[in-house]
């Protein structure tokens, strides 16, 4: 968290409302996200009990496990849930692109991607974990389940890996989102409290958020008092109706919730790099798509050590690029970089745009802007500097003196002997540098890693699920 | 009367356990809850008679799987622990002689625990292996608090191992960090408790091995499976906060005189204290609220309405005090912030950030 | 029956906020008032909108079988053999015919085990068969504690007559059966064949959780050091023998039998090749025996001790049921252990 965060939060505290963090989203939202609430039984690692979920808000379907201590019951649900998921995942398989590659075969990307939201991480984990118990299972021999229980686990599985990449929205939890572009007046470990966070969002901090017979927790965690005196009664009575409305009534409180905070995070206009990186989802999505396809087998127990460290290596680069993009979409999150001298912004107060370096053929176009500033600027001359108004145009810092800054523009800025016209500020524009650079930029076509061949890169470990895995105890 | 009694008053003393000692780690630097652990006071309880009742709350779902679970763990003469002993600690086979210290009356059992592990301490030999339900003591301010870890399991090389048994699952080699943590914690007020036992018995504290054996579900199924976990960090922080509130006497001692946090128990043991007056003498003693209590202390909801009333930064966690760096309530800083407030020697620096930050979100919010 | 659903559904919501508003004010009298009336409303609420088809139909209405629902409890021959224990008029008491406990006049304990079974319908049925005789739980008990040969805890026997016996028994049934059998014998000493008695420890009191057969010797029913790990070995060693000579309830790899082998063979040094899989009885009696061979010797001799100890200081009764008063041993001794 940063300073500037901190402020906003403090800000909150006093005006008893949430404060904006951000002026754009920096997250896809879909035309037709799935919202997916799941409730696991207490104590179990991962024993579902019941799911909210739909693509439309008056329309939430209840997947309900009416006797939680009953396997056969566990895969029915999951069957049900596959039944709800595979078909909302498999709708976006029909429209594809061909993307073109450097050095590498075309291949198909889905127009657009599913999206599914969750309450919060805890929600995510969970997801995470009926994928890793449902995806080895097999549809013949002992124990059979039917066939989509496991094609769901590897689904499932595969959201919640996403989740963990930087920036991806295939499947996210939504106070995470919220927290992303409001603080609110509390701490971070309370945001994680759905009625909470939004409630400090529309109407200001309510103590009915935590009371958990107003707002019943979001999961995927029941409230003990819940348990105690609604859900062991009924299961101990066998009585599968009432079990039934009792969790629909712990669940849809949620519902309403997730579907105004899906309005919430609507109506802020979309950053300019979602586009780009919601493309990196359809191309990981596609990857995985064909995956399946292939026949390939599921995702290994744990990944192999070359794995995880290019895991590891991806995600960084991931992280760095999201934080960089989202500075340059949003004014608010670039503050925080002028605030630490990283960044600075003010207006144009002298120009050469004309100005150039070398001589005769090898003559350069190097216009200069001098920079009027209010902000702390800590920044080398020499420092390489980027600039959100003109995204292709590369500069470096000729000096920065009492609140003046001159900057010289090195790349983008063409052939001709003149500079075309736009390409160089005004005086008078208002403009903002920084050292965070953009280098991911220069390869948007490029698939993920996921999608690179398996003979590039080296052969990954391949995982063969044992009988073992199939039969592994679900209990 | 010393004056942590007194402190009391006639409520009875609510006895420790180990997951209450092991939270005293968690927050040391707040004093209210050093005084009222120190003095024995039930602070649920406390909490619930002031109106603001701790949000804790334990499923029945979860505690039949634990006990099921620990059930299974020892059922059978210890079978299955017996199993994972011999993998993790590579216990002979001849070693499995099972002491029920149970057997005794409930009276006896601290004592027959103490027999148990000096005759084990002594004689490497033919003393057992596994002691089960064992009652170790532990002395916190004066009172002695007792404790029950789940095993003791003694090894042939003359070494003592706390065994926890824990009904969260471990899968694929991975378990939620948090319930690990905590149970490392509670692991390590047994093995103090039981290295002093072994020091009063005149034995080598150190033969109480550090690494504690967790006993978890593995993936999704009831099969137990056993990990070493190194307790020495919680060991080192138990440890100073203990030897903290043996100095619970200057605590006191800046107390009024008349203070307590009696709740005047009637006869149907209901509090008879007025509640608004239970209060203001809580609030004579110092906090330290952060996010953090919500999990660790029944006073929570206590302690936030408080920084709340005094708008304090502590609300917003660790990381925004931190940030902020001496700055203690909301309103200073804003105050610093816009401009209306001058800085204090000491907070020029942070004064400019909180400025240039004020500047900052105005110009983007324009 | 909307409207009356509306009503219910009102009402219960009222009362559920209003218990759980009270459990946390800690105000168990007002709960308990609630929680009355929540039931009562939950019952009414099942009823009405499972239309009386019944998949709901609350416990207590089912606390006493009918009469129609007498189950068979031994479908299998290896069961015939062994003879009533009681006179036949004694197993005519409705509320044991599912796992009652015949403890001549303690009406509270034939109601709770009545009460027990009933919640499980079909338990006792499930493998089936025409209703031919009918075994008291003590009966059940002593059937599988003989065909193990050495004291065991309630959830080993209720495994073993699942396995091989047919099931039906929980081992929550068996938990008062030890405080009975002592008071019935204290009544009338030896009035019984057998009695279901304790283990007793090296301080000669009863061991927690385990019965034994008052008819073995009294070494087989000292309890010391290494004994429960020798328990254990040769419980292994009578259930492989068992599956070995085909007695399994049925072959499957997941049945009662198998599954039970397969649990015992993995913590046997030895005793499992693989992790899955059927377990190979002959296999697991070899490593088992090749365990106790480890420790029979010092057992025995511990065991020998401790009869010697028991046959000097203990009275008859002291001998079967431990030295400890009636008092002391009702409350833990046959619980199993604690629920910590
Ligand atoms: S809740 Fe209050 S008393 Fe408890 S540790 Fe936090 S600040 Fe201290």
């Amino acid at each position: 968290m940063s300073l500037l965060t901190s402020l906003a939060r403090l800000r909150a505290l006093e005006e008893g409302i949430a404060q904006p963090i951000a002026t754009v989203r920096h997250c896809h939202l879909a035309e037709r996200p799935m919202v997916l609430i799941p409730l696991r039984m207490s104590g179990e690692a991962a024993a579902p009990l019941a799911a909210l979920l739909g693509t439309r808000r008056d329309d939430p379907r209840l997947l309900v496990v009416t006797q939680p201590r009953n396997r056969d019951l566990r895969f029915a649900w999951a069957a049900d849930l596959a039944a709800e998921l595979l078909p909302y995942i498999g709708s976006f398989l029909a429209g594809t692109e061909t993307v073109e590659r450097k050095n590498s075969d075309p291949y198909e990307r889905v127009l657009d991607a599913p999206q599914i939201l969750v309450p919060n991480q805890a929600g995510i984990a969970f997801i995470r974990l009926l994928g890793r118990s449902t995806r080895f299972r097999r549809a013949h021999g002992p124990y059979p389940v039917p066939p989509t229980v496991p094609l769901l686990g590897r689904w499932l599985t595969y959201f919640g890996e996403r989740a963990t990449h930087p920036g991806s929205s295939l499947m996210t939890a939504v106070t995470e989102e919220l927290g992303r572009h409001w603080a609110s007046g509390q701490s971070g470990l309370e945001d994680a409290n759905l009625a909470a966070l939004t409630a400090w969002i529309t109407t200001g901090p309510s103590d009915d958020a935590e009371d958990p017979l107003v707002w019943p927790p979001a999961g995927p965690a029941t409230d003990p008092g819940f348990d105690a005196e609604v859900l062991a009664p009924a299961i101990e009575a066998g009585a599968a109706e009432r079990i039934t409305e009792a969790l629909r009534g712990q669940l849809e409180p949620t519902w309403r919730l997730m579907w105004q905070a899906v309005d919430l995070l609507r109506e802020l206009p979309e950053g300019a790099s979602v586009e780009q990186r919601w493309e990196q989802d359809r191309g990981s999505f596609s990857a995985m798509a064909q995956h399946i396809a292939e026949g390939a087998p599921p995702q290994a127990r744990r990944d192999g050590a070359v794995a995880a460290a290019s895991r590891l290596a991806r995600m960084e680069r991931a992280q760095a690029a999201y934080e960089v993009q989202r500075a340059y979409d949003d004014p608010l999150v670039m503050a925080e970089y002028r605030l630490t001298g990283e960044a600075f912004a003010g207006e144009v107060v002298e120009t050469e745009p004309e100005h150039s370096e070398g001589e005769g053929r090898s003559r350069k176009l190097r216009p200069l802007v001098v920079v009027k500033t209010d902000d702390p600027v800590r920044l080398a001359p020499g420092t390489a500097l980027g600039t959100p108004q003109r995204r292709a145009q590369g500069a470096q810092l000729v000096e920065a003196r009492d609140g003046l800054v001159t900057v010289k523009i090195t790349k983008g800025m063409g052939r001709g002997k003149t500079p075309a016209p736009g390409s160089v500020p005004e005086v008078g524009e208002r403009v903002c540098y920084t050292s965070l650079t953009d280098d991911f930029q220069g390869s948007p076509a490029l698939p993920e890693a996921e999608a690179t061949p398996w003979t590039h890169g080296g052969p990954p470990r391949e995982y063969a699920p044992s009988d073992e895995d199939a039969l592994e105890e679900w209990s | 009367m010393n004056r942590l009694d007194a402190l009391r008053g006639t409520t009875p003393p609510k006895p420790h356990d180990a997951r209450a000692i092991a939270a005293l780690a968690a927050n040391p630097g707040c004093a209210r809850r050093a005084l009222l652990d120190g003095a024995g006071i039930d602070k649920d309880a406390t909490a619930r008679h002031l109106g603001f009742p701790a949000p804790f709350g334990q499923s029945p779902f979860a505690i039949t799987r634990g006990n099921a679970f620990e059930a299974l763990v020892k059922a059978d003469g210890c079978a299955e622990l017996l199993r994972m002993l011999r993998e993790v600690l590579e216990l002979p086979v001849a070693e499995v002689a099972y002491h029920d210290v149970e057997n005794v009356g409930a009276h006896l059992r601290h004592t027959h625990t103490r027999a148990l592990i000096d005759r084990a301490a002594r004689d490497e030999h033919d003393s057992g292996t596994i002691y089960d339900h064992p009652l170790l003591g532990l002395e916190i301010a004066g009172h002695t608090a007792y404790l029950e870890p789940d095993v003791v399991a003694f090894q042939l090389g003359g070494r003592f191992h706390i065994v926890e048994i824990k009904s969260f699952a471990v899968i694929d080699g991975q378990a939620d960090p948090a319930a690990v943590a905590a149970a490392a914690r509670q692991a390590a007020v047994y093995v103090l408790a039981l290295r002093r036992m072994l020091r009063e018995l005149g034995h080598d504290p150190l033969r109480v091995a550090h690494d504690v054996v967790l006993v978890c579900p593995e993936n999704f199924a009831n099969r137990p499976v056993a990990t070493l976990v190194d307790v020495r960090r919680q060991l080192a922080v138990l440890e100073r906060q203990l030897s903290r509130m043996t100095g619970l006497d200057r605590l006191v001692e800046g107390l009024p005189e008349e203070l307590t946090f009696d709740l005047l128990p009637g006869e149907d043991g209901l509090p008879t204290r007025p509640a608004a007056e239970l209060a203001d003498a809580l609030r004579r003693t110092t906090a330290r609220y952060a996010p953090d209590c919500l999990s660790t202390c029944d006073l929570c909801f206590f302690c936030r309405d408080e920084a709340r009333q005094e708008g304090a930064c502590d609300l917003l966690g660790r990381q925004v005090r931190d940030e902020l760096g001496g700055v203690a309530s909301a309103e200073e800083a804003l105050g610093l912030a816009d401009g209306s407030r001058a800085p204090a020697e000491g907070q020029e620096e942070i004064a400019r950030l909180l400025r240039t930050a004020e500047r900052l979100r105005r110009e983007c919010l324009a | 029956m909307g409207d009356r659903l509306d009503d219910l559904e009102r009402r219960i919501d009222e009362l559920r906020a209003g218990v759980r508003r009270a459990m946390r004010a800690r105000d168990t009298a007002t709960a308990r008032g609630l929680r009355a009336d929540l039931r009562a409303a939950e019952r009414a609420w099942d009823a009405l909108v499972t239309g009386g088809l019944d998949p709901a139909l609350p416990n207590d209405a089912r606390a006493v079988p009918p009469p129609g629902d007498v189950r068979a409890v031994f479908p299998h021959d290896n069961a015939r053999a062994v003879s009533p224990p009681e006179g036949p008029g004694r197993l005519a008491i409705p509320g044991e015919a599912l796992g009652g406990v015949p403890v001549g006049g303690a009406p509270s304990s034939t109601a709770a085990a009545g009460g027990a079974a009933g919640r499980q319908p079909g338990a006792g049925g499930r493998r089936g068969g025409g209703g031919l005789r009918l075994v008291t739980v003590r009966e059940q008990a002593h059937q599988a504690l003989t065909l193990l040969g050495v004291p065991a805890q309630p959830r080993l026997i209720a495994a073993v007559r699942e396995a091989f016996l047919g099931g039906g028994l929980r081992g929550a049934q068996l938990t008062s059966l030890r405080r009975d059998e002592e008071r019935s014998f204290a009544s009338s000493p030896y009035g019984r064949p057998y009695y279901l008695c304790a283990a007793l420890t090296d301080r000669l009191s009863p061991a927690r959780g385990l019965l034994a057969v008052s008819t073995w010797p009294q070494e087989l029913r000292m309890v010391g050091p290494l004994s429960p790990r020798v328990h254990f070995l040769t419980c292994a060693v009578a259930v492989a023998e068992r599956m070995a000579g085909g007695h399994g309830v049925d072959a499957e790899p997941d049945s009662g039998a198998a599954r039970l082998l397969a649990r015992m063979a993995r913590n046997i040094p030895g005793g499992a090749v693989l992790d899955i899989g059927p377990p190979d009885p002959a296999r697991v009696i070899e490593a088992a025996r090749a365990e106790l061979a480890v420790h029979a010797e010092r057992d025995t001799r511990d065991r020998a001790d401790l009869a010697r100890r028991a046959a000097a200081q203990l009275g008859d009764r002291g001998r079967l049921f431990g030295a400890a008063t009636l008092s002391t041993i009702g409350d833990r001794a046959a619980t199993g252990p604690p629920a910590t």
